[in-house]
């Protein structure tokens, strides 16, 4: 912590123009102004905390400022993606100590969004210098208590089975008749994606992905796919797809944990949870997976049926998955999902986060619902019915801030939205509907 | 969030005394972020970072600075790319971001008042929702502040038609560093009392006051817009063709230009289907009543094959236009993806030695076996010659640095400046004297001085 003062100057002092694009060597670390390493593309060897060439993309433009919500919320530099990198740059080059606590905090008060992502022209692959950083902020002891207990929970696969004793997610185990031909005994989907669908091989596999989270919180949004695409198949034993892993500093892990899924879910791994998505697309290829928006469309399935409030067509919202939307690019599929069976309504701010953030709601509750607020003013203006969510963290940050406020609008998974519409349900409005399977939700 | 804490009586508790504990920054992660802004190869860390929540807060800051010398520099979002908001002197980086508000749109009086650190995007919004434009729009307009659009006067792709920054700015509160708020101009287009402070302080590049509070003028928003590309093989086909658009008595929103390098790196990057044979693209676009654009675009279209176009497209709607404008908006991302530094810099020419100019970058970089593409604001002569290279190279930095040196003293050997929109901030501050002599520097000096005679603002760049 530097608290000298700067030399006096006197006043008629001429002060020398710097030499033309020359950095002055220095030391970053000693008081007063300090002409330092520019901490622009690396140049040497540093610590090996990052990737090089991922950590030299930023060409510092700034562009990415006014989308990162914690930037948003405090108008600080550090808060920002262009100032998180330029921490990582002076981390990998020795100019700030590993354990500087402004590197501590704002890698944990980064929300791991990547709206920086889509709008930077030089491609910076920000969410992976994320975890490369947490790996380093976050190893050991300096990680928080909850993610290290969340983290040890998930990666039991007993007691992700033991979640469906208890909660009535979609059975595992293969459909009967399952593995012989695409559509037997189900709707006949058109696979646009799969050639071969026309042929008389069997169509390869499509297996959901309960997601260790979702089993156990929202049961209902695997129960609803099944309803609405009974030729998904549940493959027993299936374990967390690592995105906790890897967005709570041990990336190994979560490497690991998504190619063991990937063995153990046949073919198309169809998820409803945008976080799984876009880290199992890192992990085992972009085609292998499938967010639910996105098989509905690919397969050609129309959604059947309407979503009425008080007999008339019940006003409906979509939040976007940041992941899904950030890391993937996939915005238009659950938009259109919902357009077809109700009046789709787009909120001004759909597409930015809304605090869950993985376990940044847990570690973080008072920047979380700070970032969630302006959602929830948005919601309130936009006179809607429900909200849906297509990520189970997202859907949880909306009941519980919708509940928070008293509001009448309802938060529902997409693929309950299009069960509901296809079961004919006329919703009613307003209230926390436990009839239609809305769970307890942890307090905070 | 200020993290750490501080020994009472130091600069950042004193600090505190002024703007509030959690709005000042004295953490080597912070003064580390603040020691740069968009430009490459410059830093210099300061001592503190505040971060004033009113006028009243930026005079006191100011006063106290001006009482211990110690060096101010104002900043808003740090998107310049001539250094001007690095603090060469350490002190206190004074980040104005909070002052966000935008205060006023009149449609009545045809213009608006926000705080300094509101994005130009921000404000274009305000206007747009009223069915007005805010005329200028820089490439940075999403980030960049308007109190910094005023500080280096930006520019942007209307240039040739609606004028820069300079031309939109019709009053300024601001605070000199004794801590005196003066309010320049005001809400009148027609107002000649006194000397032009609003224009002087246009472009200071926070060397004379801190700019709080900025009044614009809007104009009534054009009914629709429209875009076209023309291809050429040369890059001195499309000047002529730039001329000879002019001279025919139109005067389009925009006139850009890609060179031939670019064309092949956006082609490489985007696959938009350019053709990577090209010359030169020269993209134009208007907007103006209903019916009035297809017919300008129509005209240019035609200027453009007579003059030895094999390649015109117009797109009359905007989801066509957007895909024309695509290349242009491409050129950086395309160019910054070729090595790890980017270099983008800034120059003008009389718009008749465009391609002489192009031709003179392409032997500089040639000779110091360098890649430098440009492209630019081909109606304003403006020109962005971009060098992408590895940081590594030590070599190859040092002969970056020559053939900047060549490319600034060539713009000024064909009439031209050092700077059109950019600024000249510390970057460009070598070759001010080259571009407007030692006594006019001279002159600014004493200027610098009537305003900040303790030679707090900004030190190392304008007046020093």
């Amino acid at each position: 912590m530097t608290t000298d003062r700067p030399s006096h100057r006197s006043p008629r002092e001429p002060v020398a123009p710097a030499a033309p694009r020359k950095p002055t060597p220095g030391s970053g670390r000693e008081s007063g102004p300090t002409p330092g390493p520019t901490p622009g593309p690396a140049s040497g060897p540093g610590l090996g905390v990052f990737d090089k060439d991922l950590l030299d993309r930023c060409i510092s433009c700034g562009f990415c400022l006014p989308a990162c919500p914690t930037y948003t919320l405090t108008g600080q530099e550090p808060s920002s993606p262009r100032g998180r990198i330029t921490l990582m740059r002076a981390l990998e080059s020795g100019d700030l100590a590993p354990d500087d606590p402004t590197l501590a905090e704002e890698s944990s008060f980064c929300l791991g969004c990547r709206a920086c992502e889509p709008v930077c022209p030089a491609g910076v692959r920000y969410g992976a210098l994320l975890e490369q950083w947490r790996d380093h902020q976050w190893r050991g002891r300096d990680r928080p208590l909850i993610a290290r207990l969340l983290m040890a929970l998930v990666s039991r696969p007993a007691l992700l089975r033991l979640q469906g004793l208890v909660r009535r997610h979609a059975r595992p185990g293969r459909r009967p008749g399952a593995g012989a031909r695409a559509g037997t005994g189900a709707p006949q989907a058109t696979r646009r994606d799969a050639p071969e669908a026309a042929s008389s091989r069997p169509a390869e596999p499509v297996s959901l992905m309960l997601g260790c989270v979702e089993r156990g919180l929202y049961p209902a949004v695997s129960r609803a796919v099944r309803t609405l695409r009974p030729e998904v198949d549940v493959p027993p034993g299936q374990g967390c797809c690592g995105a906790l892993h890897a967005h709570n500093g041990d990336s190994a892990a979560g490497a690991e944990l998504a190619h063991a899924l990937g063995e153990r879910l046949p073919g198309t791994i169809v998820t409803t949870a945008g976080g799984c998505a876009a880290h199992l697309a890192h992990h085992l290829g972009r085609g292998r997976v499938r967010e639910l928006s996105e098989y509905l469309e690919l397969t050609g399935h129309r959604p059947a049926g309407r979503v009425t409030v008080d007999g008339r067509p019940a006003r409906v919202a979509l939040q976007d998955s940041c992941h899904l939307r950030n890391g993937l690019g996939v915005t238009r599929p659950p938009r259109e999902a919902i357009a077809a069976v109700a009046e789709y309504v787009e909120l001004p701010n759909a597409g930015d986060c809304c605090g869950a953030a993985g376990t940044y709601s847990m570690l973080r509750p008072a920047d979380s619902r700070a970032v969630l607020a302006p959602k929830l003013a948005a919601i309130e203006a936009a006179d809607v019915d429900y909200v849906v969510a297509v990520n189970p963290g997202c859907l949880r940050q909306l009941r519980q801030g919708l509940r928070r406020g008293g509001s009448r609008v309802r938060a529902l998974h997409l693929a309950e939205l299009l069960a509901l519409a296809a079961a004919g349900e006329a919703g009613g409005s307003g209230g926390a509907g436990k009839d239609r399977g809305e769970p307890e939700a942890p307090a905070d | 969030m200020t993290v750490g804490t501080d020994p009472p009586g130091s600069l950042a508790d004193d600090l505190a005394g002024l703007v509030g504990r959690e709005h000042v920054r004295v953490d080597d992660g912070a003064l580390t972020a603040y020691a740069r802004d968009a430009t490459p190869l410059y830093t210099a860390r300061p001592h503190a970072v505040v971060l004033p929540g009113s006028t009243d807060e930026v005079a006191a800051v100011l006063r106290y600075a001006t009482d211990r010398g110690v060096p101010v520099v104002p900043r808003g979002a740090g998107s310049n790319l001539c250094a001007a908001t690095v603090p060469l002197s350490g002190g206190i980086v004074m980040a104005l971001t909070r002052l966000n508000r935008v205060l006023e749109v009149s449609p009545a009086e045809l213009l608006a008042r926000v705080q300094t650190g509101v994005t130009t995007a921000a404000l274009s919004d305000a206007a747009a929702r009223q069915g007005l434009l805010y005329a200028p729009d820089p490439g940075s307009r999403t980030v960049s502040t308007v109190g910094g659009n005023v500080a280096t006067c930006a520019g942007g792709l209307r240039g040739l038609k609606y004028g820069v920054t300079r031309n939109h700015v019709l009053g300024l509160e601001a605070v000199l560093p004794t801590g005196e708020v003066v309010r320049t101009g005001g809400r009148l287009w027609k107002d000649v009392a006194g000397y032009d402070l609003t224009r002087l302080l246009t472009g200071s590049e926070g060397t004379l006051a801190v700019i709080t509070e900025v009044t614009v003028g809007l104009l009534p928003a054009p009914e629709e817009t429209g875009t076209g590309v023309a291809y050429f093989d040369s890059l001195a086909d499309a000047s002529r063709a730039v001329a000879a658009v002019i001279a025919s008595g139109v005067l389009p929103a925009t006139l850009e230009f890609l060179d031939r390098k670019c064309v092949v790196a956006v082609e490489e990057f985007a696959g938009l289907g350019l053709r990577r044979d090209a010359g030169a693209l020269l993209l134009f676009g208007d907007d103006g009543p209903t019916g009035a654009v297809a017919g300008t675009l129509a005209r240019i279209g035609e200027v453009c094959a007579d003059a030895g176009s094999p390649e015109v497209t117009l797109a009359e709607d905007v989801a066509r236009s957007e895909a024309l404008l695509a290349a242009r908006r491409c050129s950086l991302p395309a160019l910054s993806r070729l090595a790890p530094l980017t270099i983008l810099e800034d120059a003008t020419v009389p718009r008749h030695r465009l391609a002489e100019m192009v031709d003179r970058i392409d032997d500089i970089a040639a000779r110091h076996d360098l890649m430098i593409a440009t492209f630019g604001h081909a109606g304003d002569g403006n020109l962005h010659p971009t060098c992408v290279l590895d940081p590594d190279d030590g070599a190859a930095v040092e002969r970056s640095h020559k053939a900047f040196a060549e490319i600034f003293a060539a713009a000024i050997e064909l009439d031209g400046t050092i700077t059109g929109e950019h600024g000249v901030g510390a970057a460009k501050l070598p070759y001010l004297a080259d571009r407007i002599g030692n006594d006019q520097v001279a002159l600014l000096r004493r200027i610098k001085r009537a305003f900040d005679p303790a030679g707090i603002l900004n030190p190392g760049k304008l007046g020093s």
